[in-house]
């Protein structure tokens, strides 16, 4: 952690640079999505423009975690905090994963993907 | 007490305590909104309707993305401020984020706000009942019954306000004579109240009787208040009014003795709401008679109100309850008395027996001589019809003669003119597109059958955008020559722009003859710029989208019978609204409970920075971590909900 004033005042100034990146990240952001010229892959919202937008996210993310938030010099104890927290938020999304093996949704007779067949649903549902 | 290792650093964890404190807190709101981000995703994945892709207006999104960067950065430069010792500075900087964090949720009302008041409708026809499913979006009008019992557009006065009367247009409109109440689950209650209330906001004609009466009082009326001179010259004006002012006004004229008023002219301001007849609770005597519980009975004409209702409810449960106490002490002698018979068998062989069945027989008899006989349900009804509009939400169920609403309430009389006034500002058939697609039918074939296009206004809006799309096709083939794009990889109109018009479209098909739109867009088609030969108005007209005050938007009345579900842009309306609401709503919280944990230091701070300043800056460290968690998830929410 930055004490003397010294340091504080080469903080302050890496702060600014890091705010300026965030800012430009952001246009770059809605530039990618709005000006047909920037649209990636194929013409209109896709995988691609999908994957830009969240690259660009993440690193904005970082940049606030790493510089405003200190975690690039941080104790290791608020590492295992943050990096159970970050592994229990991926495991949420992970669990939609197990949605298809539903079998009252989906019937439970698989098809050739290994999922459960959703074309033949075990009970009707609404 | 003191709290150990605020200034300090612990020697075990090598951090002050509040810092493992505010770690902890963010581990658990990492999960939080991880949670609500697989929501989102999961939402997103299996959404069975056309997702709405960059549904929200850009401007605000992206002002309060910058708003809370800027924010993040002076709440890092306050802190430095602190631990400079420069107290001005760090006033300063978190003065500003406060100002920031004030301004984000100012935006984030006006879009909340344009959201409640922008209404859909997703609609449905008898001659398509499968396949319509198109979506019109648009403000609603307000809308008067006129004396013919239809809905007409309401119109406004001088002062451009509405009159009492006016309402908007998207309500069941009902002529009740009789509302048969449950009395088992009165779950919403509500509908009692909602019903009480229309009846005492009666549109009045002032006709025949009135009418000259009103004339005689014309020269006295310098003797009104304030509030009844201008109800008794409206009414004049407009040759009706609403019951409760109509009563309010008779009896202002009786008390300041301006006139006599009689009971027939008193009666024309009261919609009386009574028992159709007693209700009565019933005994069943020794001998198996009905006996009345007279004390108990609610005789016919007691007026309409929550606590009649209540009241007979009460007796009907405690009915019910003895009912059933009845029947579990006669189930439990039978038993007793097979035991005392020697019968020591399992308990369901016992039940199944003959010998059991045979007692139970016996004590059906008695039950039914002892038990209490009440009706589950109350009829009142209305003396005279009586006009209500309701929220379509209410209904579950309506057809000419008979509404059931949302608790089982009974509703009968006459269905009047229900339609819906809207000035449409959207129109999407993704959903129709969708549906024929599954249905194996071609969704051109589908949409053109919908009842959107028998609206000629609407069809020329339609023409006008095949006439665009034409000419975007070809652009994005060219396009695709030109970079000799092969099979699947060629460049093709999405969904969006092939099955929606969004309202600045609309505003700018609305500039020009449609047959001239493919030449001018065909013009423009090697710059690659189809979506700008329009003219369309750009991200400032539409802030927090279409301003329905300075633009003109076609209007439609729909039929009831052709609305198969609506609703204004809220968690109501589908899923992306219910998550969008949900996140945003929560991400506004914080940043609420910021502002007062971040004003605190800065407004009761100075005594801290005098006595112990580190420990001011350690807190403004631990504050500052929370306002950047909060534009971290803001960082996310921005190009997910706005961009994707």
């Amino acid at each position: 952690m930055a004490d003397s004033p010294e340091e504080i005042k080469k903080a302050v100034k890496k702060f600014q640079i890091v705010g300026a990146a965030l800012f430009v990240g952001t246009v770059i952001t809605v530039l990618v999505a709005t000006v047909p010229a920037l649209d990636f892959g194929g013409h209109g919202l896709d995988g691609v423009d999908i994957t830009i937008g969240l690259i660009i996210a993440t690193i904005k993310a970082s940049l606030v975690m790493l510089i405003f938030m200190h975690l690039n010099h941080e104790k290791p104890l608020i590492y295992l905090f943050y990096g159970m927290a970050i592994v229990m938020a991926f495991f949420c999304m992970a669990l939609i994963g197990w949605s298809k093996s539903d079998p009252i949704q989906y019937g439970n007779e698989k098809s050739a993907d290994g999922f459960y067949n959703a074309d033949k649903p075990a009970t009707s549902v609404h | 007490m003191e709290i150990p290792f605020v200034v300090n650093a612990r020697k075990d964890t090598g951090l002050f305590n509040s810092k493992v404190a505010i770690w902890l807190f963010l581990a658990s709101e990492v999960t939080l909104f991880g949670g609500l981000f697989s929501g989102y995703l999961f939402l997103r994945l299996y959404a069975d309707y056309p997702w709405p892709e960059r549904t929200l207006p850009v401007l605000p999104g992206l002002i309060n993305t910058a708003i809370l960067i800027a924010s993040s950065m002076t709440v890092v430069f306050a802190w430095a401020a602190l631990k400079m010792r420069n107290w001005r500075s760090f006033q300063i900087n978190m003065a500003i984020t406060l100002l920031c964090a004030a301004a984000f949720m100012v935006l984030k009302s006006i879009e909340y706000k344009a959201k409640f008041a922008h209404q859909a409708v997703r609609l449905e026809s008898a001659d398509h009942p499968v396949l319509d499913f198109a979506i019109l979006e648009g403000h609603l009008h307000k809308a008067e019954i006129g004396e013919d019992g239809k809905l007409h557009h309401a119109q406004k006065d001088d002062k451009g306000n509405y009159s009492d009367e006016a309402f908007y247009a998207n309500k069941i409109i009902f002529e009740a004579d009789e509302f048969v109440f449950p009395l088992s689950r009165h779950a919403y209650g509500g509908f009692v109240d909602t019903i009480i209330e229309q009846a005492q906001s009666q549109v009045v004609p002032v006709t025949g009787a009135l009418k000259s009466f009103f004339d005689s009082v014309e020269k006295n009326k310098s003797k009104l208040g304030k509030k009844e001179l201008k109800q008794f010259e409206a009414a004049q004006k407009k040759g009706s009014i609403l019951s409760s002012n109509l009563k309010n006004l008779l009896e202002e004229i009786k008390e300041s003795k301006i006139s006599e008023v009689s009971d027939e002219l008193m009666a024309l301001s009261e919609y009386p709401i009574t028992l159709a007849e007693d209700f009565k609770l019933y005994e069943i005597d020794e001998d198996g008679k009905r006996k009345e519980l007279e004390k108990k009975n609610i005789p016919a004409g007691e007026s309409l109100s929550k606590s009649v209702i209540a009241y007979a409810e009460k007796y009907f449960l405690k009915a019910k309850s003895e009912d059933a106490q009845l029947r579990t002490h006669y189930l439990k002698s039978a038993f007793a008395k097979r035991r005392e018979a020697g019968d020591d068998r399992d308990g369901w062989q016992i039940a199944q027996s003959p010998e059991f069945l045979e007692l139970q027989a016996e004590n059906a008899k008695q039950i039914k001589k002892r038990s209490y006989s009440a009706p589950g349900t109350i009829t009142f009804k209305a003396e005279k019809p009586l006009t209500l509009h309701l929220d379509p939400g209410y209904v579950i169920t309506k057809d000419a003669k008979q509404l059931t609403l949302r608790d089982d309430t009974t509703i009968k009389g006459t269905m009047g003119d229900s339609s819906m006034f809207l000035a449409v500002d959207g129109i999407d058939f993704r959903f129709t597109a969708q549906r024929a697609e599954e249905k194996g039918i071609a969704p051109e074939a589908a949409i053109t059958k919908s009842w959107v296009l028998k609206q000629p206004e609407l069809k020329k809006i339609w023409d006008s955008h095949q006439e665009w799309l034409r000419a975007h096709t070809e652009m994005l083939d060219a396009k695709s020559d030109k970079k000799g794009l092969k099979g699947e990889d060629r460049y093709v109109p999405t969904d969006n722009e092939k099955y929606r018009v969004n309202w600045d479209q609309i505003v700018a098909y609305q500039n020009y003859d449609h047959k001239g739109i493919y030449d001018r867009a065909k013009a423009t088609i090697n710059n690659e710029a189809s979506e700008k030969c329009l003219e369309k108005p750009g991200w400032i007209a539409g802030f927090a989208g279409p301003n329905h005050k300075k633009m003109s938007f076609p209007e439609v009345t729909i039929p009831r019978e052709n609305i198969g579900f609506e609703s204004t842009f809220t968690p109501k309306w589908n899923t992306y609204y219910a998550i969008y609401f949900t996140i945003t709503g929560l991400h506004g919280l914080h940043v609420i409970g910021g502002m007062i944990v971040l004003g605190y230091y800065l407004f009761f701070g100075r005594k801290m920075y005098e006595s112990n300043p580190e420990w001011l800056a350690n807190r403004v460290e631990v504050g500052g971590l929370f306002w950047h968690f909060v534009d971290l998830v803001w960082i996310f929410l921005f190009p997910i909900l706005y961009l994707m």
